[in-house]
Order: structure tokens, then sequence, then C-alpha cells
């Protein structure tokens, strides 16, 4: 908590830094134009934060990585001349050649194409999960705080409550439950203890842009609660949603990652980069590219989607733009 | 001897679509023991004018060109570390939002005695003595309990009086107010006004009071400086600026203001300047006020740039049909 | 002055709108796990005043009066804590929600920033078009047609209607709110301090478009600001507000030659006036004042 607090509070400094900046700039972009009417001819909102995320190098060598990680696992299990799943002991422990880039394991099998098809899992498994703490977090974030009053307290008081849940933890037990690891019971393990943030973000989004006077404006004209809500503010959220997908994402692939690692993963044959790591973690001393590989996989991923975020937030956070 | 002479200061910000020329050839003098004040709307270059004196332009923002002289000591060219010096010591500021420039997590007691011990050398309890007497100056009822408390525990007004306090610790010669009672109501502001008026004649201190307020420069300043575009357009003594304005610029933004009283109160429409000032990024070499003047036409306004000329004594104008000159010229004959 | 009932026969006498007895208090909430309510903000404490048609009210105060919260009470933005509000004979206090929608065709509101009143992800067409949409007045090309009518006559270039409003200086963005409040042909406008946030130039510009409005339209308006020379342009009458209460109302030249009330004399002899001559005699008043004055430290 006081560490989110404290992130908050630089983050904050920043925004407002910059907004001093903005408001310099805006100005002297006022001034511009000759007559009144014209249009001052400044980039759109999505064109200016497009500049701005080109601005951060971190952040485009990051998206960069991202591309080319996304196109490795998509394309390479289509071109692969290997068989996944063929076993072939002749071929067991090969260490990287340019026969095998990555390897094989026990079995024989080209990790460099096991490892694009584990990627698969894994970032299938990761957008789903996303997608899935997403949908939970703003529904609830917006509806507590676009209604607000009592329902709002309570909602929150709620969500104080789970806050205390582990995330890990509760994942572990929720596998246990289920009885089963599969793709879907994976995704819910993942999202269950995870929206929290989400929707305490959403929520304190919502009631900051309740206080506009543009929201203020359509109830005036006699805009139904309905249309206030999606038009004028869910629309204006919308920046910090891309930035929460890019945060979100690496934390759930490193949980997946995590519990498959320990033994609670997609079972065999089948395998996401956190099985491979944990296969390879066998044989470490005599093999340690099987581990290395997967688990640079992971830093990878994760590293690229959180300068892709930190990009993204300086580039959206609509803070900027609004207040 | 002028306290403060700054010419043709040129500072210009980097932008994704080329160099704002924000503050462009500005020159003019403080003297010793007067108030200037700097009029003009959002945008003029004012601000960024008394940035570029204290030496405080941030990225993208440069100060190009133009010299700065303090009590006969260049400025521009000084290290950080001496311009930190010249800003504790010898020129203070004061700016708009009082609540930015306190840290909310200290004391003001803490805040006054810091600044005291670092730029006075005081004892720590004789600092915290000068803090008292500094906010009794300032007249902030119950100083010494006071001193305990955090800046969100005081209104904007009280607020701006510790800066006000802060301002004037290390008795400085020269106090800088850039829009200091904007955010403030009136009465607020005008306690603030008289607080700046009675604290400048007790330590003999200069003042550039930088305001958008015809009004406040008009209540405090003895000469006067108007920007338009990042230029000066006109400087005059208060008196003579307000009976008898020389530029079209001026006096039309004179004649936009509301009235509070007199004949001319709710008589119709308001003058209006039409338009908006022009683009920084490439300013015109021409008159900057040409587009949206009524005289301009009559001449070669939109071709040549007019020089800041003397029409008076003491009365400098940056126009080609100053009020004066307008009356000898009959409409529509065209300049001599 | 009296209330007469809100019969269709007595109403040419009626005015517009007449607040009587209003009050907005805030609870101030305190507590560790259930929040009981200690004691109440007088946001705003018993005001009463009428605006007819045609007619302009300026409320004039200082930031924390009440004459926002006022305004906004007047449109039902905010529900009143008590007292009541009638608009050309209807009591707005008690309306249920759909026959307060249809109200809304009736009296408007322009705001003060005209940076935070439109929403940055509309275009100029959608935000002027929103009162029609929402009350589904015309079809699609109708409304467009209407917008493009609304923003010429805000003096707005009706070709940039697909634009976004953060491409506009403030005064045009304040243009598109006014014409956003024009749009459902209101009788009664409230402008909550329309021109605070624009520069002398443009604020001339603004306050000539809303005093041409008035009377091409013959609306009224509730002219809210704290700026006494801008509120004496634009008001018949002037109501002067302090923590929650008018302590002074009358006609426009009543109020400001002749001030009775100690707080409206402090607030004149504040403003800074641009006239050097007149400063002396005005800081001579404000010594005389200096009690009403401290007050507001």
């Amino acid at each position: 908590m006081a560490a989110t607090d404290q992130r908050e509070a630089a983050f904050e400094a920043a925004s407002s830094r910059r907004r001093d900046f903005e408001e310099t700039l805006t100005r002297t972009a006022e001034a511009r134009g000759t007559e009144a009417g014209a249009a001052l001819g400044r980039a759109s909102l999505w064109k200016d934060a497009y500049y701005r995320f080109i601005a951060n190098k971190a952040s485009v060598v990051a998206s960069f990585a991202f591309v080319v990680l996304l196109a490795y696992v998509i394309f390479v299990p289509i071109f692969s001349r290997y068989d996944p799943y063929e076993v072939d002991f002749a071929q067991a422990y090969s260490p990287p050649s340019t026969e095998h880039f990555f390897g094989t394991d026990q079995f024989g099998r080209d990790l460099f194409l096991r490892t694009a098809l584990g990627g698969r899992v894994s970032f299938a498994i990761g957008f789903a999960a996303t997608f899935a703490i997403m949908f939970i977090g703003i529904t609830y974030g917006a509806v507590s705080g676009f209604v607000g009053g009592r329902l709002d307290n309570g909602l929150m008081r709620f969500l104080d409550a789970l806050y205390g849940l582990p995330y890990l933890p509760f994942a572990i037990i929720t596998l246990a439950i289920f009885g089963t690891v599969n793709f879907w019971t994976m995704v819910v393990a993942l999202t269950i203890a995870s929206w929290f943030t989400t929707a305490r973000v959403m929520r304190g989004q919502i009631i900051t842009l309740k206080e506009n006077d543009y929201v203020r404006a359509a109830y005036a004209v006699g805009a139904p609660r309905r249309r206030v809500l999606f038009r004028h503010l869910l629309v204006n959220t919308l920046g910090v949603i891309i930035v929460f997908v890019f945060l979100e994402l690496p934390g759930v692939i490193l949980g997946e990652a995590f519990l498959s690692f320990i033994g609670l993963g997609i079972s065999p044959p089948k395998a996401s980069w956190g099985t491979l790591a944990q296969e390879g973690y066998v044989e470490y001393q005599a093999h340690p590219y099987i581990i290395v590989i997967p688990s640079l996989m992971i830093a990878w991923l994760i590293l690229s989607a959180f300068f892709i975020a930190d990009g993204l937030r300086d580039a959206l956070d609509p803070r900027m733009k609004e207040t | 001897m002028a306290l403060l002479e700054v010419s043709d200061l040129r500072t210009y910000f980097k932008t994704r679509e080329g160099e704002v020329h924000a503050v462009d050839g500005v020159s003019f003098n403080v003297e010793e023991g007067k108030v200037l004040g700097i009029v003009g709307e959002s945008g003029c270059g004012k601000s960024v004018t008394s940035l570029s004196i204290m030496g405080l332009v941030q990225n993208p923002g440069r100060v190009v060109s133009g010299s700065v002289l303090f009590d006969g000591r260049e400025l521009t060219t000084l290290t950080d570390r001496e311009l930190e010096d010249v800003r504790g010591r010898s020129i203070a500021m004061i700016f708009q939002d009082p609540m930015t420039s306190l840290n909310p997590v200290l004391t003001i007691g803490t805040q006054i005695t810091e600044t005291l011990r670092r730029h006075m050398n005081l004892s720590s309890a004789d600092a915290k003595k000068r803090a008292i007497e500094l906010l009794e100056e300032v007249h902030i009822p119950d100083a010494a309990r006071r001193l305990s408390d955090y800046p969100h525990r005081f209104s904007g007004g009280m607020r701006q009086r510790v800066m006000i306090a802060m301002a004037i610790s290390c008795n400085p010669r020269l106090l800088i107010a850039d829009e200091p009672t904007t955010a403030l109501d009136v009465t607020v502001q005008a306690g603030v006004l008289d607080l700046l008026d009675e604290l400048r004649i007790q330590h003999n201190m200069t003042m550039m009071m930088i305001t958008h307020n015809m009004g406040v420069v008009a209540e405090v300043a003895d000469d006067i400086l108007v920007m338009y575009a990042g230029q000066v357009v006109e400087q005059a003594p208060a008196m003579d600026l307000f009976g008898r304005p020389e530029h079209p610029y001026t006096e039309a933004l004179l004649a936009s203001l509301p009235h509070l009283e007199g004949e001319n109160v709710r008589n119709g429409r308001l003058v209006s300047i039409p338009g908006r000032p022009p683009d920084l990024l490439a300013p015109p070499e021409a008159c900057r006020f040409a587009p949206r003047c009524k005289y301009a036409g009559l001449d070669d306004c939109n071709v040549v740039a007019p020089e800041l000329r003397e029409v008076r004594t003491g009365h400098w104008v940056r126009s080609a049909h100053p009020t004066s000159e307008r009356t000898a010229v009959p409409v529509g004959a065209g300049a001599p | 002055m009296s209330e007469p009932a809100p019969s269709a026969a007595s109403r040419n006498g009626e005015p517009l709108l007449a607040v009587t007895g209003l009050k907005k208090y805030f609870p101030i909430k305190e507590g560790l796990l259930i929040d009981r309510t200690v004691d109440y903000v007088r946001a705003v404490d018993d005001v009463s005043f009428e605006v007819r048609q045609g007619e302009t009210l300026g409320l004039v105060g200082e930031s924390g009066s009440g004459k926002s919260t006022t305004g906004y009470c007047v449109l039902r933005l905010l529900k009143p804590t008590a007292g009541s509000v009638r608009f050309d004979g209807e009591e707005l206090t008690t309306m249920p929600r759909n026959a307060l929608r249809r109200m809304r065709r009736e009296m408007q509101i322009v705001f003060q920033d005209p940076y935070a009143s439109l929403n940055p992800r509309m275009t100029i067409g959608d935000i002027v078009g929103e009162p029609l949409l929402v009350h589904k007045i015309g079809d699609r090309k109708r409304r467009r047609r209407t917008v493009e009518e609304l923003l010429e006559v805000v003096g707005f270039n009706p070709d940039f209607v697909n634009r976004y409003p953060h491409e506009f200086s403030g005064g045009q963005r304040q243009r598109i709110g006014v014409a956003r409040a024009l749009a459902l042909n209101p009788r009664l406008i409230v402008c909550d301090e329309p021109v605070s946030a624009l520069d002398v130039s443009i604020q001339a510009q603004i306050l000539n478009l809303l005093k041409d409005l008035q009377k091409a339209f013959g609306l009224a308006y509730l002219f809210i600001a704290h700026d006494l020379a801008v509120v004496r342009e634009m008001s018949d009458k002037i109501a002067v507000m302090n923590h929650g209460k008018i302590v002074e109302m009358g006609s426009a030249d009543e109020v400001y030659t002749n001030p009775r009330h100690e707080y409206t004399k402090a607030l004149l002899a504040s403003v800074p006036v641009p006239d050097p001559l007149k400063m002396r005699e005005r800081k001579a008043e404000r010594r005389k004042l200096k009690h009403v004055l401290a007050e507001a430290l």
C-alpha cells in the first residue's frame, strides 16, 4: 500500500510538472492562427500522444522488442520443419547450434519451436486473463465511482477486504478447488485476485472525471445517466485502460510462469514458458540453456511490456489534458 | 542609476513544430526604489521575461541572447551556483500559486528558518525569532503559534503572505511578483497589494509586478510596460499610460474593460479586439498588432516592423499610429 | 413579489424564475467505519431572488460565497436542502426526473472553464448537437443543420464541426459552450463565471455575444461572477452574496453607487481600477473598512 501511494505521488508530481509545461505550450499554441474561428491546427489527441510516445526512446525500443517476440511466437511454429512432440532420443540434449537454435530437450525436441509454442500458451493465457481483469475491474470500478454514495462505500469496503488477499496463494487455492489445470481454470485463477487495482484506479478516474463541467453540462441538457457514463466518462478513461493492459499483462504472465514452474501449470506435452523452465530446472547444471532460454523470454516480455506501459502512461495520461 | 537593466532579451522555446519566440527582443530598465508593472495577456511573454531575468527558464526554453544587468552585474553569464546566491539574497520572487511554492510536508516555520539559515547564517534560535518577526511583518495573526502549522492550514491569501515573508527574509533589493494576486479573491487581493506596498517602502525595495490585470498595475506601478506577442509595445509612467494611451493595442485593451463606475457603464457593447495574437513560431516581419489594429492599412504596417520610439518624454511606443500622431493626421490621408 | 398561484392566467405578471428560501447544506462527515454527520457547511443559506423574462440578475461574490452552488441548485444539478425554485410557475425542487428532463429545454448553463466544459473526445458537432440528440429533436440531417446555424450564431466557423475542442482557443471554446446552451432555445441561461478564464480582449467578445443573444432571443440570465465590473456591465439587478447569504440586492446602479452593506462597500473598494488617480481614494476607503476586510483574511 505504502509503495503504491509513493508511486502514485511520484506519478502525480511528474504529470503536474508536465502539465505546467503543457500550459506554456498551450498558451503559445493558443496565440496562433490569425483570425477568430480558425482552428489552431494542433494535432489530434491521439496524434499528440503518438509524438510523445515516439519521443520516449526506451518505449520505442520496447515496442519493437515486443513485436519481434510476438512475431517469433506466431510465425516460428508455422514455418518450423520440426515436430514439436516427436521424441528422438538420438537428438536429446543437443546444445544450441545452427540446426537447433535453442538446442533440444531430453526427448530431442527442438526447443526453438517448443519455446515459440510455449510463448503462444503464455501469451494466450496472459491476454485472456488481462482481458478478464480489465472487464471485471472496469465494471466494478466504474459502477462504484459513477453511482457513488452508499453503494460506492459498500463496494470499496468489500474491495478493501479483498485487497489483503495474497495473489499467488489465492491462485493456487483456486486451482486446487478446480482440481484440473487447463487454459480456462488458469485464466480464472490468475484473474480472481488481481483485478482489485484496476477497479480502484478506474473508480478514481471516474470520480475525477465526474467533476468535469462537461459532465454537468450533459446532465444540464438532460442526458440520461447511461449516456453520461458511456459517452462522457468511459471514453475518457481509454488512455488509462490501454496503459493498464500493458501493466497487467506482464504480471499475469509472470504469475502463470510461476505456477507452471512449481508444477501447477498446463499439463505436458503442452507447455508454457513456465513449464519449459521447470523442465530445465531439473537439468540446470548439465544443460543450463534449457532453463535460461525460457527465463530470458519471460524477462524479455516483462521488460518490454513495462517500458511500453511507461511510455504509454506518459503519452496518454489524460490528466495532462483535461484537468 | 537603474537597478536592473534588461537589453534585447530573447527567450525561445524549442517545440516539435519549431522555435517559439516567447520573448523577442525585450529591453527595459527598473529604477532603484520604483515599481515597474509589466502587463499583457496570456502568451505575451511577461512571465517568461521574469523567469529569464532570474535564470529560471527551463528546458526546452533557452535565453538566446540579450543581457540582464543587476546592479551592474551581468546575470546571464553567471553559473547556476552564483545565480542561486543572487536569487536568494538580492532578487526574490513570488508566484501566482503559493501552494506549489510551499512544501506541503514541512511546517512553514521550518521552511522560513531554512531559508534564513542558508542565506543569512543565523543560528536556529535566531532564525526562529526572525521568522516570527517576519510573519508579524506580513500581518499574520498569532505568528509564534502559526509557525508550527503546515501550509494547508493557511488560506490562499495567508499562504501568499507567507511567501512574501520568505521573499523578504533576506532583505532583497528587487522583488519580482509574478501574478501574485491572480488566484485570490478581490478583498484578499487588496490586502496583499497593500501589504506589498507597505513592505516595499519599509524595506526600500524595488519591485517588478507582472500581471494581466490593468487595475492591479494601475494600483501599484510607477512605470508600466505593455507587452504584446513577445515584445514591448508601450512603456510609460502610469499616469501618462492610463491618461493618454498611445499604442492602439493599449487603447483597445483599456476600452475593452467593463467599468465599475462612470458614465459609460452598460452603454451598449464593449470594444473588443478582433482576432488573436500572431503565431510566435514564425512572428511576422511587420507590426505584430497590425492584423488586429483598426488603424493599420493606412500605411505599410503589414510590411515594416515598427521600432520602439519615444513620442514624448518617457513615453515609448512601438506603432506607426500612436494616438497623439493620429489626431494630427486626417484619417485616410495616409501617414507622412 | 408575493407568490402567485401557478395558474396560466397569472403568468404574465409572474417572474420567470422565483427562488425562495433556498438552502443547500453539505454534510461534514466523520467516523472511522460508519460515517456520521457532525456538522454542515451552509453553502447556500436562505437565498431568495427572482429573474424576469429578458432580464439579467447578477450574482456577485467571492469564492466560497455560494454563488455557483446557487446556480447549480436552480438548475437542479444539485438537490437543494430546502426552499423553493419556481420556473415559469412550476416547482423544480420536487419535480420527478422525467419531468425535469423536459424542463431542461427551458434553462441552460454556460460554465467557467472552457477547457473542462467540453468533452475532449467529442467533436464540436457532437457537443453542440448533444442536447438535440438527447431530446430527439429532428432527424440526423436536420440536427446537423441546426448545429451549423448555432455555431454561426455564436460567431464560430461551422466548417469546423468535425474538429475536436483542444484545437481551439479559450474564447472559441466558450463560444461552443454558448452554442450548446442555446441549442434547445432556452428561456433562462445560468452563466457561471463565463469569462473569468479568458483574456480581457476575448472577454469583451464573449460579453458582447451574450448581450447580443439576450437581445435577439429575449433570454433571461442569472449571471454569476466574481468580477464586479463584469457583473455591472451585464446586469439589470445585482445580488451580492457572502457566506451563503445575499447581503444586498437592488438595481445595478443602486448597489454600485450607493452600497448599503459594509461587505458590498469593502468589495467595491477592493477592486483595482485601471486608473491611478483613484488609487489613493480607494486606499483610504479600504482603511476605513479594515474590520470587514480583516474578516476576509
